[in-house]
């Protein structure tokens, strides 16, 4: 990978990362009510000294350009994005981080169980294409990709932890519980993962099981297929060292692009679990129009899938010698 | 005459009305298209006469019914936590959600086209600019944006009960943030056809002639996209329906005119997959997902239909 490609990648996320940022301070201009009231939030007995230390700390008695923007950019850079009204006055960098780590855990191995099984299930019926396996695989995936994953998320409750009673129906841990040791602690939040994890896997692996299968179909009708087979190589032999590598490329930069519009609309599956993470605090930000909070979700989510998209970019370049100018 | 560009547009010559059926013909030889046109046309009918089929929409004063009681003859797909019909709510829900969907889907194509029009015929700074902001909205985490966008409209707006079309206003503010926040992909697409269409003879001709830009782009461009357009809207209302699904699900819906989405976040509010009630969201639920998968179901086949390069690939 040269050092032209790197740095491109790197400017393109840097200048994207900061557009995020303006528009965050766009919205927040354009919200109603005074900014201090907003960044103040609903903090009870606000005194005058307050007020003033916040309106000089945001620059607000200064022109909105460029001294206000300058302020936003230098407060949001050292993490200071206001307080939450929720939260009763705590800063929301600090709101954020104790949600984050469920959110990752969830999103991360749900992520990761819908690439690979829908990568695997995409390619196998991509290959076997017009078989029985591809006919039911697409039309599951079409029908799972049509669902909203809050759906398919009130269904396996239902069913599940209603219904047989197999899983606890909210919460990561059993409220009060107290844990004999470490492997107990876990084994109680992977029981209340279960289904909120299932969901999400679900959820995902049809769409990426059909991106990877038209991904393979493609691939199968390139010459470099053709000389394979004519080489004589196995079916099975040219399916694993020709076609898959070639178009897992073009399917997992398609997966990261999605990243965001997918995993946006899939925190709500939080909502439907209870589960304490992102999605359910930015249902319980709106309700009580917490409008920090909100804009903090949307910058924190915004970064994470600009840079899944760097990493996926750089995986690329490094992977496929075509793309390393 | 306009040298035929697309593949399709060769159909141009015929009559319209005949070019319509054969199109329709076309679309309902194939069995992703026929079951897709199906199910549509069923919810059609739902949309356009929910008083004729189930009476005028329950509400907490008009409600009969007991409280969240399982289906019954009296009540087939049961009752709500305020006595309500299910089956009535269900029905009336889906023209709230019919009609977002389409009118959602119209914005976003309309900008998306226009957008994606411009920027390919005209090129230059303007196209790279317009383009790099297509990809921002692409990456972006599009629903977080569309929920802040929302509530920030509303309170703005202080919509309260006013009315637009007998559509409140608080559910056209939806619309219009589903617009702003998924034009991009449509943009991007027909942009891309737009570039290889300007190079075509048929728009030197109508140049050399001295037609302006924008009558190119009018009757040039945009008659030769419009199948792209079509395809593109199909696939687009799916995935409206879908956004609008999940925002009333997150809060953003409006009680006095429910939607699926309304209804399914009722449903979750009030408890129903904890207490077992599945007749709450299992109506609504399986209206959003059958008529999500006959547009996308429709797309696939018109995508078969338009280009014909891909046949026999799906």
């Amino acid at each position: 990978m040269s050092l032209r490609y790197l740095a491109r990648r790197l400017a393109s996320a840097a200048i994207t990362i900061l557009l995020i940022v303006i528009l965050n301070f766009v919205l927040f201009r354009m919200m109603p009510g005074s900014p201090e009231r907003i960044l103040l939030g609903r903090i009870p007995n606000v005194s005058g000294e307050v007020v003033a230390a916040t309106r000089e700390r945001w620059g607000l008695d200064k022109p909105l350009f460029p001294d206000q923007f300058v302020a936003y950019l230098a407060a949001t850079a050292q993490g200071d994005l206001g307080f939450s009204y929720g939260a009763r006055g705590r800063p929301v960098t600090d709101v954020l981080l104790q949600k984050l780590g469920p959110t990752l855990l969830l999103f991360g191995l749900g992520e990761l169980i819908a690439i690979v099984l829908g990568l695997a299930l995409g390619a196998y019926s991509g290959w076997r294409r017009g078989g029985v396996l591809d006919h039911l695989g697409n039309g599951l995936s079409l029908i799972l990709y049509s669902t909203p994953y809050f759906l398919l998320g009130m269904a396996l409750l239902l069913i599940f932890a209603t219904g047989l009673g197999w899983f606890p129906t909210f919460g990561i841990d059993t409220v009060g519980r107290v844990y004999s040791g470490p492997l107990d602690q876990i084994a109680d939040i992977g029981f209340h993962l279960a289904l909120p994890l299932a969901t999400v896997a679900l959820g995902l692996v049809g769409q990426y099981s059909i991106l990877m299968r038209s991904s393979i179909v493609e691939t199968l009708s390139e010459d470099y297929i053709t000389t394979a087979r004519a080489k004589g190589l196995t079916e099975g032999r040219v399916l694993r060292t020709h076609a898959i590598p070639n178009a897992l490329l073009p399917a997992v930069t398609l997966i990261a692009i999605n990243l965001g519009y997918v995993v946006a609309g899939a925190i709500t599956v939080e909502v439907v679990f209870n589960w304490p993470g992102l999605g359910t605090l930015t249902v319980d930000a709106l309700s009580s129009r917490d409008f920090p909070v909100l804009q903090g979700v949307f910058l924190l989510l915004s970064v994470g899938v600009v840079l899944a998209n760097l990493v996926a970019d750089l995986t690329y370049g490094i992977l496929d010698p075509r793309v390393r100018t | 005459m306009t040298a035929p560009a697309l593949p399709v547009s060769d159909t141009s010559l015929r009559p319209v009305g005949r070019r319509r059926g054969a199109f329709l013909r076309e679309i309902l030889r194939r069995p992703n298209g026929a079951f897709g046109i199906g199910i549509l046309a069923v919810f059609t009918i739902l949309a356009i006469l929910p008083d004729v089929l189930v009476g005028p929409l329950q509400t907490a004063v008009t409600a009969t019914g007991p409280r969240l009681a399982p289906p019954s003859t009296e009540f087939p797909f049961g009752t709500d936590q305020l006595g309500r019909s299910i089956l009535n709510l269900t029905v009336h829900a889906t023209r709230i959600s019919m009609v977002i969907g389409l009118l959602a889907t119209f914005i976003t194509v309309a900008i998306g086209a226009v957008l994606g029009i411009v920027s390919g015929y005209v090129g230059g700074r303007f196209d790279a600019v317009l383009m790099r902001v297509a990809d921002f909205f692409l990456v972006l985490p599009t629903f977080v944006l569309a929920i802040i966008l929302t509530a920030i409209i509303r309170d703005a707006l202080g919509t309260g009960s006013r009315e637009l079309f007998g559509i409140r206003l608080s559910l056209l503010v939806i619309v219009v943030v589903i617009g702003i926040t998924s034009w991009s992909s449509a943009a991007r697409i027909i942009r891309a056809q737009t570039l290889s269409l300007k190079e075509r003879a048929f728009v030197d001709r109508a140049r050399v002639i001295g037609a302006s830009s924008g009558h190119i782009m009018r009757r040039h461009i945009l008659p030769n996209v419009v199948n792209l357009i079509v395809a593109n809207a199909v696939l687009t209302f799916a995935g409206a329906i879908l956004t609008e699904t999940t925002l009333s699900f997150v809060g953003l819906g409006d009680p006095f005119q429910p939607s699926w989405g309304q209804l399914l976040e009722a449903a979750r509010s009030t408890g129903a997959p904890g207490l077992g009630a599945w007749w709450y969201f299992v109506p609504a639920g399986t209206a959003v997902v059958l008529v999500v998968f006959a547009f996308t179901l429709l797309g696939n086949a018109l995508d078969d239909i338009l280009n014909p390069k891909l046949q026999g690939r799906r």
